[in-house]
């Protein structure tokens, strides 16, 4: 004979596995097509709303990892590691390809991730350090300090508008 | 009940982390296959081989590498020419110069967009990859309005969007680098790889300045210079006959120091102002010119004016 809370399971049974098969699959959804993107370039800014001068509400460095939401004229919403959400400018970020169906078919798909392996190498500090010691006429010294120069997205943000360009033209 | 549950997220972490490792590390991986005896000496190198293969076109090189040729090169255009010390003009260009990467295809480069005034007469722009773009005084001059300057900027915007720098490296360099890169995974060169690599990086700039310096662009980079040009001062809210405008002045090659610069490395301005003129006709909403940009154009000039 059943006690009480056996019968009680045997009822949920059916209804149990269908929830589960749903859930596996909607599991296998997410993951089909969850995109993730990387940050590729040195750092920038997560920001509110898709454009440049918005409210930062983080800020992310090359290699970062992102999920990608949605996307809007250029921009993509992404949620980052620790769960913020925000939107970065497409031309930051690189996209993973992943391919289920191609990694056994296709060479290239496993190429064209071989090159992420390769990324942080090349041309690079060392390379730099070692060209210079060559060639003392190029002048890395003005490089840095025209790389000193930053202009803060708000005062773009202030030159737009009293130039009545972007978003603030009589027209928009 | 929980260990279904329990075996539906073991098996889903287990697929997230195929999926997410399945097709990464390439050439480790063969290494790793070809070391346990899975893989013949020979698949490993053919696959070591295609993942070269796929990096040797220019735009396979990737932001970091970008950041640092451009750099080199912006230093040997910074051993060639001074720099116009003047702050506030400086300023100035690098306001509008960001203002106009917002509204191109490329707003974001590895180390950014940053705009340099050169002290020179010559009438000249330049733009190294990754976005040092430069822009001689003798230049600014010339320019009447900030419609003007902001159609030139556009169109180094547009060269360094379109990565024509990177564009006119010989193939053959990449096929070098990518050789040397593609034997091991080291996170320092060794003296040999790096000696090999500083010699591709030096061939590498020689034909980068060549083009940006000397020669000039192949034609139809400039032209795809002059569009973009259009697109993004547009995009901004400019009025593009900025463009036309400032072509006018170079029709003929005429006046005054003209045998370098703009007017030795690109296409002539008839040919370019035939090209900007149609696509601004094609176009359904031209922005039009407004004082109070000219006014702040005069004032950040100010300086230069004899």
């Amino acid at each position: 004979m059943m006690n009480p809370d056996n019968m009680k399971e045997a009822r949920m049974k059916r209804p149990v596995r269908w929830s589960v098969l749903a859930g596996a699959l909607v599991v296998l959804t997410v993951l089909l097509l969850a995109e993730t993107v990387v940050v590729k370039i040195q750092s920038t800014n997560l920001r509110k709303e898709p454009k440049f001068y918005s409210q930062t509400i983080a800020t992310l460095t090359a290699g970062n990892s992102l999920e990608k939401l949605s996307s809007q004229d250029g921009w993509f919403q992404v949620r980052t590691s620790a769960g913020v959400v925000g939107w970065i400018h497409s031309s930051a970020v690189e996209t993973k390809k992943f391919n289920l169906l191609a990694v056994d078919k296709s060479m290239k798909t496993q190429a064209s991730a071989g090159e992420v392996a390769l990324a942080a190498k090349g041309f690079n500090k060392q390379v730099e350090e070692s060209y210079k010691a060559k060639h003392g006429e190029a002048n890395f010294a003005a490089v840095d300090r025209m790389l000193q120069l930053k202009i803060s997205p708000s005062d773009v943000e202030a030159f737009l508008r009293k130039g009545k360009l972007g978003e603030f033209g009589d027209d928009k | 009940m929980r260990t279904q549950r329990a075996g539906v997220i073991l098996t889903a972490a287990a697929l997230a982390g195929f999926v997410l490792s399945g097709c990464s590390v390439v050439q480790q991986g063969a290494k790793v296959l070809s070391d346990t005896g899975k893989l013949s000496e020979k698949d490993k190198d053919s696959i070591i081989k295609t993942s070269e293969a796929v990096r040797s076109t220019f735009s396979e090189i990737t932001e970091q590498e970008e950041y640092y040729i451009g750099r080199a090169v912006a230093a040997l255009v910074l051993s060639k020419y001074k720099i116009y010390d003047n702050g506030g003009l400086t300023n100035y260009v690098n306001v509008l110069g960001k203002a106009i990467s917002y509204s191109s295809d490329r707003p974001e480069t590895y180390g950014g967009y940053h705009f340099l005034v050169l002290d020179s007469d010559e009438v000249n722009a330049l733009a190294a990859p990754g976005g040092f773009v430069f822009v001689t005084k003798g230049l600014i001059k010339r320019c009447k309005d900030e419609e003007m300057l902001a159609s030139i900027l556009a169109h180094e915007i547009g060269h360094v969007s379109a990565k024509h720098g990177l564009a006119s490296i010989k193939k053959s360099r990449l096929v070098d680098t990518f050789k040397i890169l593609g034997k091991e995974a080291a996170t320092r060169y060794g003296s040999k790889e790096l000696g090999e690599l500083t010699g591709i990086f030096e061939n590498v700039l020689g034909d980068i300045v060549e083009s940006l310096v000397e020669k000039g662009y192949d034609r139809k980079y400039e032209y795809e210079a002059d569009k973009l040009a259009v697109k993004f001062a547009s995009g901004t809210g400019y009025d593009p006959n900025g463009l036309t405008r400032f072509l006018k002045t170079m029709v003929g090659g005429a006046s005054g120091a003209s045998g370098k610069g703009w007017f030795k490395t690109h296409p002539s301005a008839e040919d370019r102002l035939e090209k900007v003129n149609s696509q601004i006709k094609g176009m359904t909403n031209v922005p039009k010119i407004i004082p109070v940009r000219t006014e702040r154009f005069m004032q950040s000039v100010r300086g230069l004016k004899p």
